[in-house]
């Protein structure tokens, strides 16, 4: 249970070097621009857009799908691997949980600049009906940012209690921040069985609370009459979608980590071997449901069906759904599939393959559907025949991403990345084990 | 000593905390339960009207503080404006078989609703189920649907069904979310994407500059940058028994209007019994498979009176409402 | 005469000469500015009811029928070379006034028991003046409903007024009211026979509320007798049933009538996810409220 100088040295936070600093000073300019673009939009009203009454949703929804499909990480990694007993997930539960709560964060900030009225945003909750999806989600995500939180502080708590002392010196005002955070952890038998019993039932909320939080985001879209959208996939697509999507993010996140902080004996070629395994999974599961989404249609031949499907496999979208489906999913399951593939760098490239596949896959799911209403398009201008987001949804789009990177990079400069008290305590274990064994 | 003050000082806290937290339990309790009293008041009150002053700005009062001191004609409300006129279910009906593709009616409902953008409420499709089979015209409005698909998932209530049929929106109340816009088959409501510059038009009216009106009756006058419009039957005009302006701009006699339970439409010239109507001329309704149960009925475009092709000449694939030079 | 007194002579008969036909010109083009308005009136009779005249001003400007609002019309009742004013009105912004009268009594017919009303319009700057008469003699539509073999029938006689004498081979318009336009019932043209009386059979399920009708029957815009219109109450229609689903907890209704599926379920939900999180938030509160007799092991 001792945890030794070596490990803490190791796993403390540390401060930026200059890359470090770099990188979030580009964060916050991006932001910053964003934030002016989206006073622009709110002052001159959202026709600084490119949407129209027919695209009437663009990328402010699929960034929030793709935020909401994302922070599925935390359900998926420290609950479901949990659950199932894989005790290698240990190093990588933290960053797990520190994305978990960047992207939920950021969907709730996103989805309110999709609103065309946001100072009415209280109406929500003032005059909400419970039987709009809408509100289904302003009901799932609060909830899910708070069951988020809590999964990640709990587990830190005894870390937090470790960095008070070791900063004691070198910092003191840190120092007291943390000792503050630990909430006179002490260790006693009495705080730790109230922290892992906490920690399990959080543990097992957050499952249910992300099925929900998936669930709700693709009813959003199942509830409704349109093609592409009326299908009763849809619950299960989102959650195998979200589980693709959230492995992606972590598995490139965990790299860089590794890297910038030098993790490698604590995140090794195992851990990338196991995660390249639960992604090759994950991927499998949502290959078979697109399958289903997109080959059946094409048998029974419904017109309306075929007008979306020629769409997106032989039209305007071709380039882009056949990136997102080979480049974003068939590339990765066959690589992964190989040990060679599982190794950490080529691992980085294939975790970034499936994030940018799945950004642009929820751009698919958004877009044509809109472009195909049941009556013609007749009557407006030709370009809102097209949709393509214009600079001003670039922008805002950009910064809502470097918020989110920004929440991870703050997150990771202050928290110890990988748990040191559980990571000592697992140690122990093994040392206790080899002991016996002898 | 120290560990008395300590101790003292953690049983402060401690209670503080406890005493703290309950309050903010309570607090969100007693307001919570606060709003769903008030929600299940009469929606009337609360409301907020709109009225322009005579120099022609618009402000915006609590309906409770505005005295009733309008002539007769004006009369007070007498009904609630979310729940709508007593006894009444209006349908429409529209006759396919004499529609030339004039525009008239989409003209006459531009000017009276005083539309600016780019996307007039009532369009007219030039529409062709197949190659073989016969091309016709067919103006479409809001459907009023009897299960309304935007009705079911507006979060805000903002959008609604009354009694008498109609479906209306609460500009003062929409956020702007557009998702009844991604609910709705056929495409009829349109979005404020800027301010919608009506100042010139809704200002020389002098009529509407003189009386008060809320917007649930009043469609687009004024609309609200970042809410929904769309066809709204012209409430303004039925409750003084006139008909809406479509119906009588037509010059053809395509619209017919009237109230289901009189079992009575009129296009302005000719009332007939529209049980009637809709038995002898094989009435539908647009997407009747969807299950959205829409007031507004068609008849097929058989026994033509006019050749689908006079219409091609007024055909504007691209452009449906006239901007002022 | 000089040559200089000619030429002044000459040219100040010019000058003359064109300040008249300016003049002129300018006469001609006041006149000429001025819009030409055309006045119409309808009279309408309501059987023990009110009397009515239904006006309108137009004016042709640039080719089209424009209506003539805020214009004051003088309603005038032209007896034994005498005009009697009734009253004024103000056009609305259609260019249409209506003139009641509370019935006939308040106007002198002339000797051949005609009524002769003059509605005259005396001008403005951008108006001429204008006046158009209309006459018209009385006449009574006595209308009720009978049953005969167990089918409904309006029966309705045309009367003159003064004579007391029925008329024959005129056309009546049965209707029933309705919101907007009336319900014609019956043929198109029922033509009143030798006693002045027509028949006709009310068809079967007109819905009203509370099974409620009111009948019309229709003397319209008859040339010597003007609009002449009998109504009848009777409760043969079919009582309205209301389809409406507003009272009942749907999921379009508005969040006082939310299904009680909705209600119930979601709401579960949210109290137990929540009462767990408030669990988890005062179990942070323990942790940093260690209890003082344990033990501390590191």
């Amino acid at each position: 249970m001792k945890v030794t100088n070596k490990l803490i040295n190791d796993l403390a936070p540390r401060e930026f070097s200059k890359a470090g600093v770099i990188w979030t000073w580009l964060l916050i300019i991006i932001s910053v621009a964003g934030i002016i673009a989206y006073i622009d939009q709110v002052i001159k009203g959202q026709i600084v857009t490119n949407m129209n009454d027919y695209a009437l949703w663009g990328i402010y929804i699929s960034n929030f799908v793709f935020f909401v499909a994302t922070s599925f990480v935390g359900a998926v990694t420290v609950a479901v691997l949990r659950l199932t007993n894989n005790s290698w997930r240990t190093p990588i539960v933290r960053i797990a949980e520190i994305i978990s709560v960047a992207a939920i964060i950021m969907a709730g900030i996103t989805i309110m600049i999709d609103m065309g009225r946001p100072d009415r945003l209280l109406n929500l909750f003032i005059h909400g009906r419970m039987q709009s999806p809408i509100i289904w989600d302003v009901i799932i995500i609060p909830t899910y940012i708070v069951i988020s939180l809590l999964l990640l502080y709990f587990p830190l708590l005894p870390d937090f209690a470790l960095l008070k002392k070791h900063f004691k010196k070198t910092s003191p005002k840190l120092s007291k921040w943390y000792g503050k955070l630990s909430l006179n952890w002490t260790g006693s038998a009495d705080q730790k069985r109230i922290q892992l019993k906490s920690i399990q039932i959080v543990a097992f909320l957050t499952i249910p609370a992300g099925f929900m939080l998936q669930t709700i985001d693709a009813w959003l879209f199942s509830t409704l009459f349109r093609v592409g959208w009326d299908s009763t996939n849809m619950g299960a697509y989102f959650i195998s979608g979200a589980s693709v999507a959230g492995v992606g993010a972590l598995v490139t996140v965990v790299y860089v980590i590794r890297r910038a902080y030098k993790l490698e004996d604590y995140i090794t070629d195992y851990h990338f071997d196991k995660m390249g395994k639960f992604l090759v999974l994950t991927c499998l599961i949502y290959l078979y449901f697109n399958i289903n989404e997109y080959l059946i249609p094409e048998f029974t031949s419904k017109k309306e069906e075929i007008t979306h499907m020629n769409v997106l496999v032989s039209g305007k979208y071709a380039p882009l759904f056949w990136f997102v489906n080979i480049a974003g999913l068939v590339i990765p399951i066959i690589t992964l599939l190989f040990k060679q593939g599982r190794k950490p760098l080529p691992m980085f490239f294939i975790g970034f393959l499936v994030v940018l596949g799945s950004w642009w896959k929820r751009y698919l799911i958004v877009t044509p559907t809109l472009l195909n209403p049941f009556l013609p398009m007749e009557g407006v201008p030709e370009e809102w025949h097209h949709y393509f987001p214009s600079l001003h949804e670039w922008l805002i789009t950009a910064a809502t991403l470097a918020m989110a990177l920004l929440i991870i990079t703050i997150l990771v400069r202050y928290l110890p990345i990988i748990p040191i008290q559980r990571t000592a305590d697992e140690q122990k274990l093994l040392k206790t084990e080899k002991n016996t064994e002898i | 000593m120290e560990d008395n003050n300590k101790n003292s000082r953690r049983k402060f806290l401690d209670k503080g905390l406890k005493l703290g937290l309950v309050t903010a339990i309570g607090g969100i309790g007693l307001s919570k339960l606060a709003n769903k009293l008030n929600a299940q008041d009469n929606e009337h009150s609360g409301e907020k009207m709109e009225l322009m002053t005579t120099d022609g700005n618009l402000i915006e009062v609590d309906s409770s503080e505005v005295m009733e001191m309008v002539p007769s004609e004006n009369e007070e409300e007498k009904y609630n404006l979310r729940e709508g006129m007593p006894n009444r279910k209006f349908v429409m009906v529209i006759d396919l078989a004499k529609c030339k593709n004039a525009l008239k009616c989409q003209v006459a409902c531009n000017k009276h609703h005083y539309i600016t953008g780019d996307h007039a409420w009532l369009k007219v499709y030039k529409m062709q189920e197949d190659e073989d089979t016969a091309p016709y015209w067919m103006p479409t409005t809001c459907m009023h649907c009897d299960h309304p698909a935007c009705v079911t998932v507006c979060p805000v209530d903002a959008t609604f069904k009354r009694r008498d049929g109609l479906v209306l929106i609460d500009n003062e109340r929409c956020i702007g979310c557009r998702f009844c816009m991604a609910a709705c088959p056929y495409s009829t409501r349109v979005f404020n994407w800027s301010e919608p510059g009506q100042e010139i038009t809704l200002n020389m009216n002098m009529e509407m500059a003189s009386r008060k009106h809320n917007s649930i009756e009043y469609t687009g006058m004024p609309s609200v940058k970042g809410t929904v419009d769309k066809c709204d039957f012209c409430p303004h005009a039925i409750k003084e028994n006139k008909l809406p302006h479509c119906v009588t701009a037509c010059p053809n006699g395509v619209f017919y209007f009237g109230d289901k339970y009189e079992d009575t439409v009129t296009n302005g010239e000719e009332s007939v019994r529209l049980s009637k109507l809709l038995r002898d001329k094989d009435g539908y309704r647009l997407m009747e498979g969807l299950g959205t149960k829409p007031s507004v009925y068609y008849l097929p475009p058989v026994d033509r009176l006019v050749d689908f092709e006079d219409g091609l000449e007024n055909f504007t694939g691209y452009k449906s409402v006239d901007k002022p030079e | 005469m000089s040559h200089l007194n000619k030429i002044r002579n000459v040219f100040s008969a010019i000058v003359y000469l064109i300040f008249l036909i300016s003049g002129f010109q300018n006469l001609y083009a006041q006149d000429a500015e001025k819009n030409k308005v055309r006045l119409k009136a309808d009279y309408v009779k309501i059987m023990d009811g009110e009397v009515y005249f239904n006006l309108g001003a137009t004016s042709r400007i640039n080719k089209e029928n424009v209506d003539v609002a805020n214009i004051e019309l003088t309603i005038s009742n032209e007896f034994d070379d005498d005009e009697i004013e009734l009253g004024k009105v103000i056009t609305d912004m259609e260019g249409r006034a209506k003139f009641v009268l509370k019935n006939l009594a308040a106007i002198q017919p002339d000797s051949t028991h005609t009524y002769n009303i003059v509605i005259s319009f005396k001008g403005n700057d951008a108006f001429t003046r204008a006046s158009k008469s209309i006459s018209f003699k009385d006449a009574i539509i006595k209308a009720n409903i009978i049953t005969k073999d167990s089918i409904n029938y309006i029966s309705a006689s045309l009367l003159d007024a003064q004579k007391d004498s029925l008329l024959s081979d005129r056309l009546l318009n049965v209707q029933v009211q309705r919101l907007f336009r009336p319900l014609p019932i019956g043929k198109e043209f029922n033509s009143t026979d030798e006693n002045g009386t027509i028949l006709v059979p009310i068809e079967e399920g007109i819905p009203g509320v509370d099974g409620k009708l009111t009948f019309e029957v229709v003397l319209k815009e008859s040339d010597d007798y003007g609009t002449v219109k009998a109504l009848v109450n009777a409760p043969v229609g079919v009582p309205i049933v209301e389809e409406s689903t507003f009272d009942k907890r749907t999921m379009w209704s508005p969040r006082n009538k939310t299904p009680l599926f909705l209600l119930i379920v979601p709401n579960l939900l949210i109290i137990g996810m929540w009462g767990i999180i408030v669990y988890l938030i005062v179990n942070l509160f323990k942790i940093s409220k260690p209890k003082i007799e344990k033990n501390e092991n590191i």
